[in-house]
């Protein structure tokens, strides 16, 4: 597979030696990435396909109106800069005019900018607020906590156990065959088609979970709890990264969301140790889980 | 007329002191970093750059001085030097922004921050660390004590208000020519200025909290902190002042130097009754006192 | 004050003795009170900082030009720490694109514009003999060189995890607290304390001249619209710096003295540290540009030798952009928690920004219209700042959207984007700058042939190098990593490539600067002919080492688009 061309790269340190290693038994056996879902394609010139509703409707917006319009935007100041080269070069207009004003088209280049403004304005806060619905009390709470360097996950309405994600090393990534660099050991498992309460919180520096097929950032700040809502809509593996720089190992922390089917991801709930029913509200367990700062 | 001066503007020779400055400042700096960490020499490097600050201070400002007097600050350039000291000014009020922007931050948002999906801000049922007091969701930590605000804050705030009338008794008597005057309203004002900066750090020593215990203290320190040192700064500026009104400086007419002390002793005062009304009083509001 | 028009246009060489009586060399360079001189001390200094911050900046397309850690070891080496050490490599590069940012942005760009052509053509374009506080003229310029000074101490000693300050030129906390022990943070705070404090002053020098010292006759609106930027670029220096200043100093006492501003261990806030600098950050962003909107109008206006459309809405254009950009500054943190009417006020709020940004493009292309147009080298570079311009600015509006900047946050669309803005729009107008007045400046001509040369292997390589970083973007590739997946690798592959262009380019610049120097003919009075109607245009070239010792007048009859005093 070229795609995943082996990399120089050399090994990247071992996990800590506190994080405890979830265990892997016979049930569950990681998904294998579907080529080219939830990861970057080499050479490709716009998003990742998206997997959520926020997604499309984000990319809609990208697609369908700002990219036209900027596109316009600047092919238009090519095409002026183009005419005045061609039209009033000193050759073809060696006596330049005197003209100094024009109260009609200072007018017109100030208001029409305004209304395409207006017309971006509209859909962008409509997508805004669609990306800040509240989750529905059936919401399966999960939180996602960045360390120096890698994420924990943990599942408060499934018994609060924890899964610790460090990165693999490249050629073992390469060998199970999953993208250098973003490939997992563990990663966070999640039922599709299902709303999921993500909350992001860190414990040393400001880290940032960011999956670019669902169109999910939110960064995970120490001292703050943020949250948001996460709806996958078909199973499969999703690649995401840390977007905030947070020292050395900021490239080396990837997160992997892997969205199973809800039965599926029930066993592995159970496989994990959790429990597995109605999600009870338990915000101060939620709380309490956050190890004290270091 | 070529190659005559023929402009009220003021031309200067070159100078080394601006280089020296920079250099004095690069030193100062580097000798912090040194102290921070406690590396050697520290002392030395410190030394070097604070001793480098004060020459380039004073002999940068006796020159001013000297220009002055010797007839170089024209209308004109006085008018530049108003500009300057209120731009300066300007400045200064824009760092102290930055302060009160960290205290009111911590004062109205007091307690780690749960930031939901519906998108609205609360604070978080509990705290997500097990932090140093701070989990009430008060600025002022549960049984921290703050000072009382209408004990040795409110007598600074009174002793500030009175320095303020001394410098415009000063500055009245300077146009009217009353030389006395002057003289006596400088030295009111500088005395009061060090009875203030003396409350102040008597006051700091009596604090019930530490320097950076919590963000109330961080901030308190901070933002006083910073205050008082521009007090210390102001009153020098006053203390120069006044060696310059006994060397027989200022005229009714042109006194620019004084009239920028007073500027700054005033904006110092300004900035000070922020402080008392922010921090003081509304920021320990309902917390057990000294 | 009587004038005459020949006491400007008289040929200087007759009445040059007093007025070009030049200090001896260690005089005139270190204690400079001359705004010109200190005005090429600072070019001086800011094409020395480019060339560094240019060199990291190949150090990082190389790096980058394949998956894997090829180069960044041998750095650690040299800078005497552990090359072997795979976290040493990794800190190497964040402390490259530090010094890379803070390079380009406190030491190369703003010394060059401000400092430099600031400097040099703001007393001459309002007819003054010099800035109105000559001695705080230089130790601005000082402080700018020993605030790079600490920035270079930065890089040889430990800052965590390696040698040097590797927090990015946002410096966010807690990386830049609690995140890297040593003391490479705290020289690098200096630094920025340290050129900061320059800047205040120089910016404070600026308005007090701009205000004060204009030539008889020229009112504000009279001024020609370079002033009009460094007056607006001054006052965003004045009011957005000292913010900074208390922002960095709260990272040093938390970093030394344990107060608790953005640790959340004391109660304190990380997020209240990204409020601040992003309350200086984006002002920020416009102190680089706004002087070189100044720069082309007067280029564009030169070479179309027709005056500047809408001088007026042009000037007040600036003053919007200044105004409205303090207001914006949280589109820089969407993804940190920010509730949902906070996100739409900002999203709307940085939207605005592009209306006056139109205004002065459509204004631009107006001047030309009707022109009778020249392509000497400002010219080309000036055109090619429009179009750069407007292809970054319209990605800040696609990032401007809270919802869409979700995802393209701290990836390299970002990257794109500012350095479509900043690489091409703040360097272009650099060297658009730098050609119209360099024969003003040297007394000497530059190669016109070279100069295009330059021009187009340029605007190639940036064009290589930075447009393929959008695609980038979009499939997610994250800011600030050394090494990256497999399937980033063709468009980074064509990224470094363009470098080597760009750099091939810049080899050009420093030939036809000898070449100038060497062999160039002599430059005139007014190399430019009839389009060029500011002041400087009126003295030799270069100018007599005091000009306007006898202010110009600008007689009321003339309406705002000619600058020149009467007769001239
Ligand atoms: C010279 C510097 C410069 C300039 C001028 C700008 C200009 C703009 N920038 Fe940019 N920006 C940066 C430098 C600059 N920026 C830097 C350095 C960063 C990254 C910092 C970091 O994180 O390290 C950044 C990041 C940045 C972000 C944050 C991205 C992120 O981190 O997620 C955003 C988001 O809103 C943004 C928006 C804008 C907008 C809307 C403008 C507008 O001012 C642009 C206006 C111009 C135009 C729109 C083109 C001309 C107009 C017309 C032809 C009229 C018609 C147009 C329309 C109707 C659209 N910028
Ligand atoms: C003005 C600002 C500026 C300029 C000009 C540049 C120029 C370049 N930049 Fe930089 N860049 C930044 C500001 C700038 N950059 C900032 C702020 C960051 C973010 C840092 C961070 O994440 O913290 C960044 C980050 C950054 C990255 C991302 C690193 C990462 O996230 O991991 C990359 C990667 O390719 C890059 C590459 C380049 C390249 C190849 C150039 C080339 O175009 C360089 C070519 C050289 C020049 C254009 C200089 C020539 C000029 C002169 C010699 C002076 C001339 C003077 C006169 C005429 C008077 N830059
Ligand atoms: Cu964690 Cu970047
Ligand atoms: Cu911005």
């Amino acid at each position: 597979m070229l795609l995943f061309a082996s990399s120089a790269h050399a090994q990247v340190d071992a996990a800590p030696a506190d994080a405890a290693a979830t265990e892997t038994t016979a049930g569950y056996t990681p998904m294998t990435p579907t080529e080219g879902k939830g990861m970057p394609v080499d050479g490709r010139l716009s998003f990742q396909d998206q997997f959520t509703q926020d997604g499309r409707d984000a990319l809609w917006m990208h697609d369908a109106i700002l990219m036209p319009i900027i596109t316009v935007i600047s092919l238009f100041v090519l095409g002026l800069l183009m005419w005045v080269i061609v039209r009033y070069n000193r050759r073809a207009n060696p006596v330049p005019s005197k003209t100094t004003h024009n109260t009609l088209i200072e007018v017109i280049w100030t208001v029409v900018p305004a209304l395409i403004l207006v017309v971006i304005a509209v859909p962008s806060i409509n997508l805004l607020l669609s990306q800040y619905e509240t989750p529905p009390e059936e919401a399966i709470t999960i939180k996602a906590t960045g360390y120096q360097w890698y994420w924990g996950y943990t599942y408060p309405d499934n018994g609060g156990f924890e899964v610790i994600s460090n990165m693999l090393p490249p050629e073992e990534a390469l060998d199970r065959g999953e993208p250098n660099q973003l490939a997992v050991d563990n990663r966070m498992v999640v039922p599709a088609n299902t709303p999921l309460r993500l909350q992001t919180t860190a414990v040393d520096v400001i880290h940032s979970f960011g999956v670019a097929s669902l169109w999910f950032k939110l960064d995970a700040v120490p001292g703050r709890l943020n949250e948001r809502l996460l709806t996958i809509e078909e199973p499969g593996v999703y690649y995401g990264q840390c977007y905030e720089l947070c020292g050395a190992r900021h490239g080396f922390m990837p997160v992997v969301v892997e969205a199973l089917p809800r039965e599926e991801w029930e066993a592995w709930v159970l496989e994990q140790g959790g429990t597995v029913g109605e999600p009870e509200v338990v915000e101060a367990e939620v709380e309490a889980e956050a190890a004290p700062a270091a | 007329m070529a190659g005559t001066k023929n402009h009220d503007y003021h031309i200067l020779e070159p100078d080394i002191w601006p280089l020296i400055g920079a250099f004095a400042a690069l030193t100062f700096t580097t000798g912090m970093v040194f102290f921070m960490h406690e590396m050697n020499g520290w002392q030395i490097i410190l030394g070097l750059g604070i001793a480098g600050l004060i020459a380039t201070f004073f002999s940068w400002f006796s020159n001013v001085v000297k220009e002055a007097e010797g007839g170089d600050h024209t209308p004109v350039v006085q008018l530049h030097m108003r500009y300057g000291m209120i731009l300066f000014i300007a400045s200064e009020v824009m760092f102290f922004v930055g302060w009160f922007w960290a205290f009111f931050d911590f004062a109205l948002f007091p307690d780690a921050l749960q930031v939901t999906a519906a998108g609205t801000a609360e604070q978080a049922t509990e705290n997500l660390f097990v932090t140093q007091g701070v989990t009430d969701g008060t600025l002022v930590p549960a049984g921290m004590e703050v000072l009382n605000a209408f004990q040795l804050p409110l007598l600074n705030t009174l002793i500030l208000l009175c320095s303020g009338t001394t410098v415009t008794w000063a500055h009245h008597a300077l146009i009217h020519g009353d030389r006395d005057g002057l003289k006596q309203g400088l030295w009111a004002t500088i005395a009061l200025g060090a009875v203030f900066t003396a409350i102040q750090a008597y006051e700091y020593s009596i604090a019930p909290f530490n320097f950076g215990q919590n963000t109330y203290s961080s901030a308190f320190f901070m933002a006083t902190g910073f205050h008082g040192f521009h007090v210390l700064v102001g009153t020098i500026f006053l203390i120069v002042c006044l060696v310059r009104a006994y060397a027989g400086h200022f005229t009714p007419r042109q006194h620019f130097g004084f009239e920028a002390a007073a500027w700054y002793w005033h904006f110092v005062d300004v900035v000070w009754l922020f402080l008392f009304v922010a921090i003081y009083i509304w920021g320990g509001w309902g917390a057990p006192v000294h | 004050m009587a004038t005459t028009a020949e006491g400007i246009t008289a040929p200087h060489t007759d009445h040059g003795h007093d007025a070009d009586h030049k200090p001896g060399f260690f005089a005139r360079w270190f204690m400079s009170t001359n705004h010109k001189d200190i005005g090429t001390l600072y070019l001086i200094f800011a094409i020395c900082a480019g060339i560094i911050g240019g060199a990291i900046s190949g150090i990082m397309r190389m790096e980058l030009a394949e998956p894997g850690i090829q180069h960044l070891g041998m750095w650690v080496d040299m800078l005497g720490g552990d090359g072997t050490s795979m976290d040493a490599n990794y800190h190497m590069w964040n402390v490259f694109i530090t010094a890379h940012g803070l390079i380009m942005v406190f030491f190369m760009v703003m010394p060059a514009m401000i400092g430099g052509f600031g400097n040099w053509f703001v007393p001459l374009m309002i007819g003054a003999p010099d800035m109105a506080f000559p001695r705080m003229n230089n130790i601005s310029f000082w402080l700018t060189v020993v605030g790079f000074f600490s920035l270079l101490f930065s890089m040889f000693v430990p800052g965590g995890t390696g040698m040097g300050a590797g927090v990015g030129w946002t410096v966010y906390a807690p990386l830049s607290t609690t995140g890297s022990q040593g003391p490479a943070v705290d020289f690098a705070i200096f630094s920025l304390h340290l050129a900061g404090a320059g800047s205040i002053l120089g910016a404070t020098n600026f308005i007090t001249t701009i205000f004060n010292m204009r030539a008889p006759g020229m009112t504000l609106h009279k001024m020609p619209l370079f002033v009009w930027s460094v007056l607006v670029t001054a006052f965003l220096l004045l009011l957005a710096l000292p913010v900074l200043a208390a922002a960095i100093t709260m990272l040093l006492t938390d970093r030394n003295f344990g107060t608790t501003f953005f640790d959340p261990a004391g109660g304190g806030d990380p997020i209240l540290y990204q409020h601040l600098f992003w309350f200086f950050g984006h002002p920020e962003v416009y102190i680089m540009i706004l002087p070189g909107f100044g720069m082309i109008s007067q280029i564009v206006a030169t070479f179309s030798r027709k005056p500047v459309f809408g001088y007026l809405g042009m000037a007040y254009a600036m003053v919007a952009i200044g105004v409205v950009g303090f207001i914006v500054w949280a589109h820089h943190m969407y993804t940190v928690g920010l509730d949902v009417n906070t996100k739409m006020y900002f999203t709307a709020a940085t939207m605005v920004i592009a209306v006056p940004t139109g205004v002065k493009i459509f204004s631009w292309v107006a001047t030309m219209w009707g022109g009778s147009l020249e392509f000497k080298s400002p010219m080309v570079w000036a055109m090619g700042f429009i179009f750069l311009f407007t292809v970054g600015g319209v990605t800040g509006v696609v990032l401007a959207n809270g919802g869409i900047d979700d995802n393209l946050h701290d990836t390299y669309y970002v990257v794109a984007h500012f350095h479509y803005v900043l690489s091409m729009g703040a360097v272009f107008s650099l060297f658009a700058g730098f050609y119209y007045w360099f024969p003003k400046m040297s007394g000497r001509m530059h190669s016109e042939l070279l100069s295009h040369l330059h021009f187009w292997g340029f605007f190639i390589g940036v064009n290589v190098i930075f447009f393929p970083q959008h695609f980038l973007g979009m499939q997610g590739m994250a800011r600030r990593y050394p090494d990256f997946t497999a399937a980033y690798s063709y468009w980074n592959e064509i990224s470094s490539y363009g470098y080597w262009i760009m750099a091939g380019s810049m080899l050009l610049f420093f030939a036809n600067l000898a070449y100038a120097f060497l062999a160039g003919k002599k430059a005139e009075t007014n190399p430019w002919g009839e389009g060029a109607t500011t002041l400087e245009w009126t003295l030799s070239s270069p100018p007599p080492f005091h000009q306007f010792e006898t202010l110009p007048v600008i007689e009321d009859y003339h309406d705002y688009h000619d600058h020149r005093p009467a007769g001239a």
